[in-house]
């Protein structure tokens, strides 16, 4: 989070993890249409090489002036081939919520618990507390073969923690959900860990209306 | 800018100046093809003031202001106000000149920030027709040069203004959205370099220590288990030769007292080398030095096998043995000859605690390795290992085993009935062997029944893909 008194303005952080083509990048290009137009802004891809992102996506989008402040959130990608960790750690730094989008494909589980693993190990190194910081996950290709299935997803998500969605990022499917499921958990904790409502007056229910009103308005 | 500001601004992909990420060259060439297409000036601004892009070129009725003294401290003026007047963002200021003429000042935002604003003009209005009083009324003023010098400058439509204005903020965008893209990943480069440099010369430095350290102990090791091994294992080996060929007479007939005793010394021989070898299998194992090496191993084979070698053992106390397998059975993801130890291990320990005539059965079903029971936790829905399994039973009516002493079986040495006036022998090293294995193959060892009731251990292996 970056609170900026002087100009009366909030940014938030919220990066997308995962392991290498399970559909970080999709996901944003998701948001990118999905959301308001004049709520985002222009969508930010460092070096690709074959469809892969090198370092990072961005994704600014303003959610304008909520009780006199002005809110932004940036939406980040990581890499997520293994050989870029570094990169990982580097886009971590900062992150307030993260987004972990696992492939649901049975045979992508174990590239799944590798990339988290990951992830909690970067989250450590830059001095999170890896077990409590802001998460959701996202199943996403729900409409490719050979998946792990809607039960046994329900039957372990009811035992995790972090709340779970299910996506096809592709067609858009899921990724409003995920994204303001994560603003949802990220902003609680940030009320609950930072004092933003002693901060800069906004509540997490302020918040949540903004968010709902700016990006996701219907077009009248 | 500080560090500390450089590292937020990447972290957060932000921009604080605008010459930190606008090539000042591009900038300019884009300003001057601007004035090329439109005949209009323009200036480009930071939001400090700083003037990063000038083209213009002096117009007739500026030189002549500048002759009159009075013109010159007005044109001063101007120049001044219009440098300093800053527009709010998302707002468009126009400033009016006292020959009549305007300037545009527009704001340069980017990502929600204003970082700079740009200076369109100056450019006669289209509807201004006479030469204004605020001229005129300058000392020294002649209407006629005034009126003719006016004329020559660029007179610009209200519409046109605006579609100027946002034809140059749309290009001013792409250029910003270009040259950030290319700040951030030339930054992201440096920085990801610089930390996988750092993160491995630590690493580095961490695996020279341990490796030295592991090289030391590797030294003791090894010096421990030749002493071991040779210095337990040759005398032992003459025992049990020597009194080998004691029993077999070689060295004379004995008589019954000396056969019963030499057997014995035989026996105990015997029974002290397994001890030892399984001691510094134990050893192995604890170390992790032991090797699995996986394979596809068919269960009804191994089983068949395990069931063939105990079957001489079983007929001597008159037990008897079954097998049931489940159809379809999955391959093992093991390696066989630690399988092998496994249920030799397990069988051989039924077999000792049944009375005779008493039956211990074999089992093999399909299963699953799934999340521990009544497990929680951050990320299970990722991390809990859904893999196919085989578990496999050796289940017999013997006297069982008390509900207390179930956790401590797998433990070296430990024995359930530990007094000295026990029935069962043993060393109390099969079970740890075997619960090593079975976690070495990434299984489980689940032990049920109670004292009185029989045992049942389950050892559930991970199938082969």
């Amino acid at each position: 989070m970056q609170l900026d008194f002087k100009a009366r303005e909030l940014t938030i952080k919220l990066v997308y993890y995962g392991p290498a083509l399970s559909g970080k990048t999709t996901n944003l290009h998701a948001v990118h249409r999905l959301v308001n137009s004049d709520a985002a802004g222009r969508l930010m891809t460092l070096e690709t090489r074959d469809d892969r992102t090198l370092f990072f996506d961005l994704l600014p989008l303003s959610i304008g002036a909520t009780k006199g402040i002005n809110v932004r959130l940036k939406l980040f990608t990581v890499p997520g081939q293994v050989i870029h960790a570094s990169t990982r750690r580097l886009v971590l730094q900062g992150c307030d919520g993260i987004a972990f989008i696992a492939d649901s494909r049975r045979s992508e589980t174990k590239a799944n618990q590798l990339a988290f693993l990951d992830m909690q190990d970067n989250l450590t190194e830059n001095g999170f507390e890896a077990d409590t910081h802001p998460l959701v996950i996202q199943f996403n290709k729900r409409d490719l073969p050979a998946i792990r299935t809607d039960e046994e997803i329900d039957r372990l998500a009811a035992h995790g923690k972090e709340p779970v969605f299910k996506a096809v990022a592709i067609r858009g499917v899921g990724v409003k959900e995920t994204l303001l499921g994560l603003i949802d958990l990220t902003v609680q904790h940030l009320e609950e860990r930072h004092g933003l409502k002693e901060k800069v007056g906004v509540t997490s229910a302020d918040f949540i209306t903004a968010v709902n009103n700016r990006l996701f308005r219907e077009a009248p | 800018m500080s560090d500390l500001e450089a590292a937020l601004d990447i972290a957060f992909g932000d921009i604080r100046r605008l010459d930190d990420v606008v090539d000042r060259e591009a900038l300019k060439e884009i300003c001057r093809s601007f004035y090329d297409l439109f005949g209009l000036s323009i200036r480009v601004l930071q939001e400090d003031g700083a003037l990063l892009a000038d083209v213009h070129e002096e117009r007739d009725i500026c030189s002549y202001v500048n002759t009159l003294t009075a013109g010159r401290k007005a044109c001063g003026a101007t120049v001044t106000a219009v440098k300093d007047d800053v527009p709010d963002e998302g707002t468009v200021l126009s400033h009016p000149c006292f020959t009549g003429a305007r300037y545009m000042i527009v704001p340069i935002e980017y990502q929600g920030h204003r970082i700079g604003r740009f200076v369109l003009g100056p450019y006669l209005p289209e509807e201004l027709t006479r030469v204004p009083k605020t001229l005129l009324k300058l000392a020294d003023v002649d209407r006629q040069e005034a009126q003719r010098h006016l004329a020559e400058m660029p007179r610009v439509r209200p519409e046109t203004a605006e579609r100027v204005v946002a034809h140059l903020r749309s290009i001013l965008d792409v250029l910003l959205h270009s040259s950030h893209r290319a700040h951030l990943t030339s930054e992201m480069h440096v920085r990801s370099v610089r930390a996988g440099y750092r993160e491995l010369a630590e690493k580095t430095s961490k695996l020279q220590v341990a490796y030295d350290r592991l090289r030391e102990l590797d030294r003791l090791k090894s010096n421990f288990l030749a002493t071991v091994s040779h210095e337990l294992r040759t005398p032992l080996t003459s025992i049990i030769g020597y009194s080998e060929m004691l029993s077999q007479n070689m060295a004379g007939a004995l008589n019954d007292d000396q056969r019963e005793f030499v057997e014995t010394i035989h026996q105990k021989g015997e029974q002290l080398l397994t001890l030892i070898t399984n001691l510094l299998d134990l050893n192995k194992l604890e170390l992790g030095s032991a090797t699995v090496k996986t394979q596809a191993v068919p269960p009804r084979a191994l089983l068949e096998d395990i069931l063939s070698t105990m079957r001489p053992i079983a007929a001597a106390k008159n037990v008897e043995l079954a097998l049931t397998l489940a159809p379809n059975l999955p391959p093992i993801a093991g390696d066989p000859v630690r399988l092998q130890q496994i249920f030799f291990n397990l069988m051989e320990n039924a077999i000792k605690f049944v009375d005779e005539g008493g039956l211990v059965q074999l089992s093999a079903t399909p299963d699953e390795l799934g999340p521990e029971p009544g497990a929680s936790g951050r990320g299970l829905v990722l991390m809990a290992p859904v893999r196919r399994a085989i578990a496999i039973r050796v289940i017999d009516n013997g006297i069982g085993i008390p509900r207390g002493a179930r956790e401590r079986i797998f433990e070296a040495f430990y024995q359930v009935d530990g007094s000295s006036t026990r029935v069962h022998g043993g060393a109390g090293l099969g079970l740890s062997i075997v619960k090593r294995l079975v976690d070495a193959h990434e299984g489980t060892i689940d032990v049920e029944g109670a004292l009185g009731e029989g045992t049942e251990f389950c050892v559930t292996l991970p199938a082969s893909e």
